[in-house]
């Protein structure tokens, strides 16, 4: 169609040859893109007008946080521990739980595929709810406090984790577990033993990963009441408590960088 | 002993990939089966250890109805059979040793299959396969650092280790340059002479299968079209297998039919 509208260019060989180039796609894609992004300003209201009176609004918030109440510090540490803690009970576990759904989600592994479908939906619908929202209702399951917290942040591990993993899994070479089949081995194990050691350093790494963002995610789940520094941060803004709410977040950015420094060092060595 | 009688295999998309397969190997034998691409020689092989399965016919192995067997069955079978592959199909991300551990894996208790833990007998019975092939000092090597030949070897160990009956290797040496090919079939030809294991291997070097099998077979089509000892493979032969004519109009080879020379 795009051919007929744009006839393919025509380089004539020096030995008489004809060659048809087809016309680059790129320009109207590009124009697609940018059709898109006027809709979307309209639809949103986005005003740059608007941007520019208020910016300065940010730097006034940011102005109050600095010098940060370094007084608060001292009610900081246990919730800022309950976050941690929560994000990485839940990431382990949910990592854990996320290589048996993968496994059931694979195709190339999995000859049913019911199972497949059924299990790689469940894992769509998981990703589908946003974590806060697994979070409120983890707190009407399990009440207030930090186990709902864990438990939407295993969810949430659960399904990234085994999502991506199935993925890789699928993209395995299928020779060893071919190999393996033709050794005696029924499918579970040969998964075990050709798939899974392909697919482990990606797995530890995809893990690691996970349990970085969700130190990140960890911290607003207190708006909801599932537990952590959120709490804090909520009522520090509720308050207007600039200052201390400067010192929570100067807090949070270093623990959060150096979980990231860490996680990194050990992704990298994994590859 | 493997037989096979009036074998038939049409896969599900309707492709018949073998059309009344009637061949005889026995004890000791080493086969080489040649043919084009794509003409059944995969599909032969594959169905010997029952990773493709028969759609009609009989299929017999040392006594075993193979074509009867179900799951459990099919599995405890496969352990006696051994499988060479054209891209070694090792794992890549651990070592030697471990490659040719695996083949103990279906006799192991339900927690060392789970965790991997081997004993040590296992660890001394798979060092001294990687031995018999000559790879020993490559044992706690990673496979992706080994060269093809190297790779194929730990493939030979593996399938040792397991203490085959009937040895089958799908084009073992495609992806092999000319000089370890023939390192590689040199270890063929010693374990065939050395533990008196038949080996059926499908191979497209035909100097190299005349070289070194005692017995050749021809497919084309689905369908044997020769049968015979290495020494009868004229070039009519060949010519015949490979474009199903004769150059030189021998009488004995008629067009499209079955010949045993």
């Amino acid at each position: 169609m795009y051919d007929k509208i744009f006839p393919p260019k025509k380089l004539v060989l020096p030995n008489g040859k004809l060659v048809f180039e087809k016309r680059s796609r790129t320009p109207f894609i590009f124009a697609l893109i940018l059709i898109a992004i006027y809709l979307s300003i309209k639809f949103t209201g986005f005003g740059f007008g608007v941007l520019i009176t208020r910016w300065k609004e940010f730097f006034y918030i940011i102005q109050e946080m600095i010098p940060p109440d370094w007084s608060h510090m001292s009610t900081i540490w246990q919730p800022l521990i309950d976050t941690i803690k929560m994000s990485l009970l839940g990431s382990i576990l949910g990592s854990l739980g996320a290589i048996p759904v993968a496994f059931l989600a694979s195709s190339n592994v999995i000859k049913n595929r019911l199972i497949v479908f059924a299990t790689k939906f469940f894992l769509s619908i998981l990703r589908t709810v946003p974590t806060l929202v697994t979070a409120l209702i983890a707190t009407f399951i399990f009440g207030l406090g930090t186990f709902a917290g864990t438990v939407a942040i295993f969810l949430f591990t659960l399904s990234y984790v085994g999502k991506l993993l199935y993925e890789q899994i699928e993209n395995v070479e299928m020779g060893s577990f071919e190999a393996m089949e033709s050794l005696g081995m029924n499918r579970l194990y040969a998964f075990r033993y050709a798939i899974f050691p392909e697919v482990l350093p990606n797995y530890l790494s995809t893990s690691l990963f996970c349990f970085e963002g969700n130190v990140r995610y960890a911290a607003i789940l207190g708006y909801v009441g599932a537990g952590g520094i959120g709490l804090l941060l909520n009522e520090g803004l509720g308050w207007r408590d600039y200052a201390g709410v400067g010192m929570i977040l100067l807090i949070l950015i270093l623990t959060v960088f150096i979980i990231e420094r860490v996680s990194e060092y050990f992704r990298k060595r994994l590859i | 002993m493997i037989e096979f009688i009036n074998v038939d295999k049409v896969y599900p998309n309707k492709v018949k990939a073998l059309h009344n397969i009637n061949l005889k190997i026995n004890q000791g034998e080493f086969v080489a089966i040649i043919g084009l691409s794509g003409a059944g020689k995969s599909t032969l092989i594959r169905c010997i250890n029952v990773m493709h399965e028969i759609s009609s016919g009989e299929l017999i192995v040392d006594g075993v109805k193979v074509h009867a067997l179900k799951g459990r069955d099919i599995r405890s079978f496969r352990k006696r059979i051994g499988m060479i592959f054209q891209s070694f199909n090792l794992v890549t991300r651990t070592t030697a040793l471990h490659n040719v551990l695996v083949s103990f894996v279906p006799e192991l208790s339900f927690w060392r299959k789970l965790t991997g833990i081997f004993s040590k007998e296992h660890k001394i019975k798979a060092l001294t396969a990687l031995e018999q092939v000559g790879i020993l000092d490559k044992a706690y090597v990673r496979v992706d650092q080994l060269s093809g030949g190297q790779q194929q070897r730990v493939a030979l160990a593996r399938t040792l280790a397991q203490n085959p009956d009937i040895i089958l290797a799908d084009e073992p040496i495609a992806s092999l340059d000319p000089v370890t090919a023939r390192q590689v079939m040199d270890d063929f030809k010693r374990i065939n002479r050395d533990f008196r294991i038949p080996i059926i291997l499908n191979i497209h070097h035909v100097e190299i299968a005349l070289e070194y099998a005692q017995r050749i077979v021809g497919v084309r089509e689905g369908q044997i079209v020769f049968d015979g000892k290495a020494e009868e493979v004229t070039e009519e032969v060949l010519d015949y297998i490979y474009k199903g004519q004769v150059v030189t109009g021998d009488r004995r080879i008629i067009q499209g039919e079955k010949v045993h020379v």
